[in-house]
């Protein structure tokens, strides 16, 4: 029962406690200005070039945006309290690290679930982007797995925090990363091969391809294989960046590292 | 039974230095140590900045790994059973950082309920119960980013109390905070150790020290240069004699020079203002003012007095010493 609290109200604590954007005069420009003009952004690159319809940059985009709270948000559940100074009475409580660090996911991945929900929105309100009604409920336990997956990826992000003294260039990295490689505004096709692996590998890139045939028409069981491995890759990097984190944890009573700045 | 015990306690950390060639440096922060607090006793790490008592408090809370040595609290070993000692104590430090900024002293205490188990029928009973100790009521739904440096500071006490831990850790607890903020919470530390909590305090105020503490380790340069009883310490420095020399810019090689003097046991140099003032203790019945002042070639001396030791000088002659 303690680690269920622990997960439940305490993610949900710690998410209030940590994260600026709770405020509406910084969750609108961050988690809804920003991904509002990417959108556009790319929609009107590829405009412009020709080269995809808005629906292929729609979907990447909304998808891939699912993914920032994530990133940034599991970055910050330690390097937020690192800078807070928090860390420590934090790792000195009993609590248990697996629901203690898990919890403070989920107010992520609703996050993300809902930039996602307005990218689509927009898409289908300024874009050339139409969604059959039959395909929403598919399409939104695509994104839901996406944002699952990424904030496992964010999580991995957020156990290297113990160890490294700022993680914040790291998430960038990250979130960058998965911008370019995960074939959200470039198709998989145009990637050198060892590219290529890189993006089966990461998360993302198969919540996106599915994402793009439901959204064309293509019904769950025409893309529950990409669904599975995107939920395995997801689980992947979760069960890694757990293990990390207690090693790093571990490792940091040793080496003094837990509450350098 | 020792609530707490620690055994020969070490630890090193390993640094580096320098941009382009970078050498790794080993800093020797605790070097041996070996105490015992008994079961409800308030017992004082008593150091200079530097000392070695925040990283011995924070071995024995399991936030850091001895480098050799062993410490247990309540039988449990810090190292091999950490979840077992974590649960069972509590940690309050000073200073105005370590809190959730953007969240009330309410759901600041809420969380860490949470994280220590505190049952959810008994949270709302025990955080009412903690925030009228620390005098938060009231207050206690304000953000903490509007709070004072004071009112942090009970709040980091009201939190380390959440789980009712039988021992108690308060690492400088007092640091930062005006006169009146630190003798109420002097009182509260008081209050609590009557209640029958084990706790270690470290401070390097002499006298929080000698008002609260029922024994005290004094600790330098990370080893233990003395330890009893308030009382026991003062004895050992009432002998003597202390003489003030007031001067105007004094260099290392002259305090080298006094510290020869036969009969001084410890020089030690308090800056004010535009002079320092050089405070050297003697053993009793010894007059050395001039014998001092005849080694001050060189310094602008200004004005010179002598008195008796007071307990201040006591723990400085002793950290002087290591």
């Amino acid at each position: 029962m303690t680690h269920v609290r622990v997960f439940f109200i305490g993610g949900y604590i710690a998410y209030r406690a940590l994260f600026n954007w709770m405020h509406p005069s910084y969750y609108i420009p961050t988690m809804l200005g920003a991904p509002l003009f990417q959108i556009l952004f790319f929609a009107y690159i590829g405009r412009y070039t020709g080269l995809k319809d808005d629906a292929f940059f729609v979907v990447g985009n909304a998808v891939q945006l699912s993914a920032m709270a994530g990133v940034y948000g599991m970055a910050m559940t330690i390097g937020g309290e690192r800078w807070t100074q928090t860390l420590s009475p934090l790792l000195a409580t009993p609590a248990n690290r697996l629901a203690l660090f898990l919890g403070r996911s989920l107010p992520l991945i609703a996050n993300g679930m809902v930039t996602s929900v307005f990218a689509f929105g927009v898409g289908w309100w300024l874009l050339d982007f139409e969604l059959a009604a039959e395909s929403i409920p598919p399409l939104a336990a695509i994104v839901l797995v996406s944002a699952v997956a990424c904030t496992a990826f964010g999580l991995l992000v957020g156990a290297i925090g113990l160890r490294a003294r700022d993680v914040f260039f790291l998430a960038n990295l990250a979130v960058f990363s998965l911008l370019l490689m995960c074939g959200v505004n470039i198709p998989l096709d145009a990637f050198p091969g060892w590219m290529e692996a890189i993006s089966r590998a990461l998360p993302l890139t198969h919540g996106i391809e599915a994402a793009r045939e439901v959204a064309a028409g293509a019904g769950f069981a025409d893309v529950d294989h990409l669904f599975w491995t995107e939920l395995g890759i997801g689980v992947f990097y979760g069960a890694f960046a757990y293990a990390l984190f207690r090693f790093f944890e571990a490792d940091g009573r040793k080496r003094a590292t837990l509450e350098t700045m | 039974m020792a609530v707490i015990e620690a055994s020969e306690l070490r630890r090193t950390y390993r640094t580096t230095t320098g941009t382009i060639r970078r050498r790794r440096v080993e800093v020797e922060a605790v070097r041996g140590i070996s105490f015992e607090v008994a079961e409800g006793e308030l017992f004082g790490l008593l150091g200079p900045n530097g000392a070695g008592k925040t990283t011995t408090i924070k071995m024995l809370i399991t936030l850091l790994v001895p480098t050799s040595g062993s410490a247990r609290v309540l039988g449990h070993d810090v190292v091999r059973e950490a979840g077992e000692v974590r649960r069972r104590v509590g940690y309050v430090f000073g200073g105005e950082r370590g809190v959730y900024e953007r969240l009330s002293a309410l759901d600041n205490l809420r969380y860490f309920a949470e994280l220590y188990g505190v049952p959810g029928r008994e949270q709302k009973t025990r955080i009412a119960e903690l925030l009228d100790l620390v005098g938060l009521t009231g207050r206690e739904k304000e953000r903490v980013e509007g709070y004072s440096r004071g009112m942090r500071q009970r709040l980091h006490i009201a939190r380390g109390l959440l789980h009712d831990p039988p021992v108690l850790f308060l690492d400088e607890p007092t640091i930062g905070l005006d006169p009146v903020g630190a003798r109420e919470l002097r009182a509260m530390i008081a209050t609590l150790a009557e209640s029958g909590k084990t706790i270690l305090l470290t401070t390097h105020y002499m006298f929080e020290a000698d008002s609260l503490c029922d024994r005290i380790a004094v600790i330098a340069k990370g080893k233990i240069v003395a330890e009893g009883t308030p009382q026991q310490l003062k004895g050992g420095v009432a002998e003597g004699w202390v003489v003030e020399i007031e001067v105007y810019g004094i260099e290392d090689v002259v305090l080298d020079r006094l510290r020869a003097v036969p009969g001084v046991r410890a020089v030690a140099v308090e800056e004010r203002d535009q002079a320092q003032l050089v405070v050297v203790q003697t053993d009793s019945g010894q007059e050395l003012t001039h014998a001092l002042l005849s080694r001050m070639d060189g310094a602008a001396v200004g004005r010179v007095s002598s008195r008796e030791p007071t307990l201040e000088d006591a723990y400085v002659a002793l950290v002087g010493e290591s």
